[in-house]
């Protein structure tokens, strides 16, 4: 039935629980939001001994479906004050669920400033000095892990950041091949695991697709189907493996609603040249990959691996990284891009976050936008620990604080990411209601405003965007559960058998009988406890708001702005 | 009438020395619709997922204007 592996900090005693009936069928981010919600004091310090760092595999993790090693990280988030699930791809999400770990919950808080490294195995869990590695960078620290552990190892790290528990640092693991570059990156949760002197947590498990399933047949069946219907969308199956997610670089510069210059402008003149198309080009001709799974299994491989002029890889750059230091900085140098993007990698931070930080000092004149090498020197200061290194690594909303900037684009505390809610406006709606803060991804409501994917609702109108985001959150609540990756979203929305071929797996799997609609409220259920705790972290409707330039400052070229009303966007949750 | 171009995602392949993002002028009769101008490209409408006409969202049979910026794209998603 699986096993909850508790890591008392505080005692630094691990102990393994059998999962109680209650939580048999939560996985991902069902199952780190409930345990958060259910375990930590809404009110207590996020990096305090009350906090709670849950990480958790999805419900289909560790089996043969496609594309389903996705690794939930819960916690209470530093930097919004609210509830977080991050999720990330890389290798370690799988190897947890073969090694019959639900999820690993780890709390307290050691007084012995000694740093700790937490290594599950076939053999059981342990809990190692890890005192050598701390301040190391997270490449150096995968790269000595696997070179003690095996070089099969997942590695769950922090970097500098997150030791120095700023609000942007972010959890990472690993890819195949070794590269600390797939984050949980949002929301702070590195610095929760910094505060709990958790350098690192090694996963080693020799099998990767043998979760135990009650009728591998009938599975099996349903996993083939699922991936004809991922191979069969032109998305899933042409567009994301052709050029990755930094594809969008140019639509969304096309549709006027790319975040220029700290959200000034919806256009950037240089988009293409830091677009997927580039990226593909020049990783190519460098002998990098512009096709690559961050898991195995993974058959929308939306992933690539860039390689620096100085031979150093960055794999991946991402969409949301080539747009946060590239059009948002005015900088259109993909070798800038892939250079902050590498370091942010390693000194554990969020790229989104690191970047939405960087256009706000360079709005507050600290450096000059389009200026590359002065972010890139200002990031570097984060390995030293300078007063400016700190304000780099602890986000947008503390940073314009600091300079006295009033166009800071937060909510809840949280960053902005890559589309502005100007005019792509149900993803507005996404960034003001969200329990996790301005989160694109919680509900993508790109696909039917931009891509024309599962409807289209126009981006520029206030029309229909609530009935969207909120269908999209309480969908997507549901899939992080899963372990899928959330890009098989694109497929779900447009074909009917998507969500029931998805049932068909899990049901398989746990001997259940679960129906879409039980999924939809299994969605609902999860964004209603993280609301609830959010409810009694203290946030109120006002919360639930973008920042009011938003509303008053037109975005070129469509010139609108933000006007989906408040008494709308309050009733977001009303089911 | 002269419209601006731009293609992306590999369809600049269709036309000869284009480079993707690139806008390139086209010349089209009055009234002509984007049926046409992908006619005119040597472009298979199947290979066309999305048409934008001035950043908003257009169809093939959309009829184009003096000055529109065109902008076509294969299949393309992330986030
Ligand atoms: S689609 Fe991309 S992010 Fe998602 S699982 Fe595959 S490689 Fe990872």
């Amino acid at each position: 039935m699986g096993k909850i592996v508790r890591v008392d900090m505080t005692a630094r005693k691990v102990t393994v629980e059998e999962v109680p009936e209650k939580y048999r069928l939560l996985g991902g981010r069902a199952l780190t939001s409930q345990v958060v919600h259910d375990e930590v004091p809404p009110t207590c310090h996020p990096l305090g001994p009350h906090n709670k760092l849950v990480i958790a595999p999805g419900l289909l993790s560790g089996t043969p479906a496609p594309s389903s090693g996705r690794l939930s990280v819960g916690g209470k988030s530093p930097l919004t004050g609210g509830i977080k699930e991050a999720n990330a791809g890389g290798i370690s999400s799988q190897k947890l669920a073969n090694l019959g770990i639900r999820a690993v919950v780890v709390e307290g808080r050691p007084q012995d400033g000694g740093w700790y490294l937490l290594r599950l195995s076939p053999e059981g869990a342990e809990l190692l000095p890890a005192d050598d590695l701390a301040g190391k960078g997270t490449y150096e620290v995968t790269k000595i892990c696997r070179e003690r552990f095996g070089d099969k190892v997942g590695v769950i790290t922090i970097g500098p950041a997150g030791e120095m528990m700023l609000s942007a640092a972010g959890v990472t693991n690993n890819d195949p091949e070794g590269n600390s570059s797939r984050y949980a990156g949002r929301g702070g949760l590195g610095a929760v695991m910094g505060s709990k002197r958790l350098k690192a947590i090694v996963v080693d498990s020799p099998s990767l697709f043998n979760a135990p399933l009650k009728e591998p047949e009938r599975f099996k069946a349903a996993a083939k189907r699922f991936a004809d219907i991922l191979h069969q969308h032109p998305v899933t199956g042409q567009g994301l493996p052709a050029y990755g997610t930094n594809v969008l670089m140019n639509i969304i510069n096309e549709a006027g609603t790319l975040p220029t210059r700290n959200f000034r402008f919806g256009r950037f003149d240089k988009a293409a040249e830091v677009s997927g198309e580039k990226l593909a080009e020049v990783a190519v001709a460098r002998g990098g990959l512009a096709t690559h799974a961050c898991h195995p299994g993974c058959v929308m491989r939306c992933s690539n691996v860039y390689p620096l002029p100085d031979g150093r890889v960055c794999a991946p750059i991402e969409y949301e990284t080539a747009w946060a230091f590239g059009p948002n900085l005015e900088i259109g140098d993909l070798d800038v891009i892939g250079e902050l993007n590498y370091l942010c990698n390693d000194l554990g931070l969020d790229t989104i976050e690191t970047g939405v930080t960087l256009g706000v000092l360079m709005e507050a004149g600290v450096i000059p936008f389009g200026d590359g090498e002065a972010a890139i020197r200002l990031l570097k200061e984060v390995y030293q620990g300078t007063p400016m290194g700190r304000i780099v690594g602890s986000g947008a909303a503390a940073a314009g604080r600091i300079f006295g900037v009033t166009r800071v684009p937060v909510v809840k505390g949280q960053g902005l990411p890559a589309y502005d809610p100007r005019a792509c406006k149900g993803n507005g709606v996404t960034y003001a209601t969200s329990p996790m803060g301005a989160d694109h991804t919680a509900g993508y409501a790109v696909t039917a405003n931009i891509l024309k994917v599962g409807g289209y609702v126009d981006p520029l109108k206030p029309e229909g965007q609530v009935e969207l985001s909120r269908n999209l959150q309480i969908a997507t609540a549901f899939i992080d559960s899963t372990g899928l990756c959330l890009f098989v979203a694109f497929a779900v929305l447009d074909n009917p058998e998507g969500l029931p071929t998805i049932l068909e797996m899990i049901n398989a799997q746990y001997g259940t009988s679960l129906t879409v609609e039980d999924a939809m409220e299994m969605g609902k259920r999860v964004l209603k406890a993280e609301r609830e705790f959010n409810l009694w972290a203290g946030f109120t409707r006002a919360d639930d708001r973008l920042p009011e330039f938003f509303t008053y400052e037109p975005l070129p070229p469509h010139n609108t702005v933000f006007d989906v009303p408040g008494e709308e966007l309050d009733r977001v949750f009303d089911f | 009438m002269r419209v601006e171009v731009r293609l992306f995602g590999g369809l600049e392949k269709f036309v000869k020395d284009v480079r993707f993002g690139e806008g390139f002028p086209v010349d089209l009769p009055e009234g002509g619709r984007v049926a046409e101008l992908l006619d005119r490209l040597g472009i298979p409408p199947s290979q066309v997922f999305s048409v934008l006409i001035n950043g908003r969202h257009a169809s093939l049979a959309d009829v184009l204007r003096e000055g529109d910026r065109v902008a076509l794209f294969p299949p393309l998603g992330g986030g």
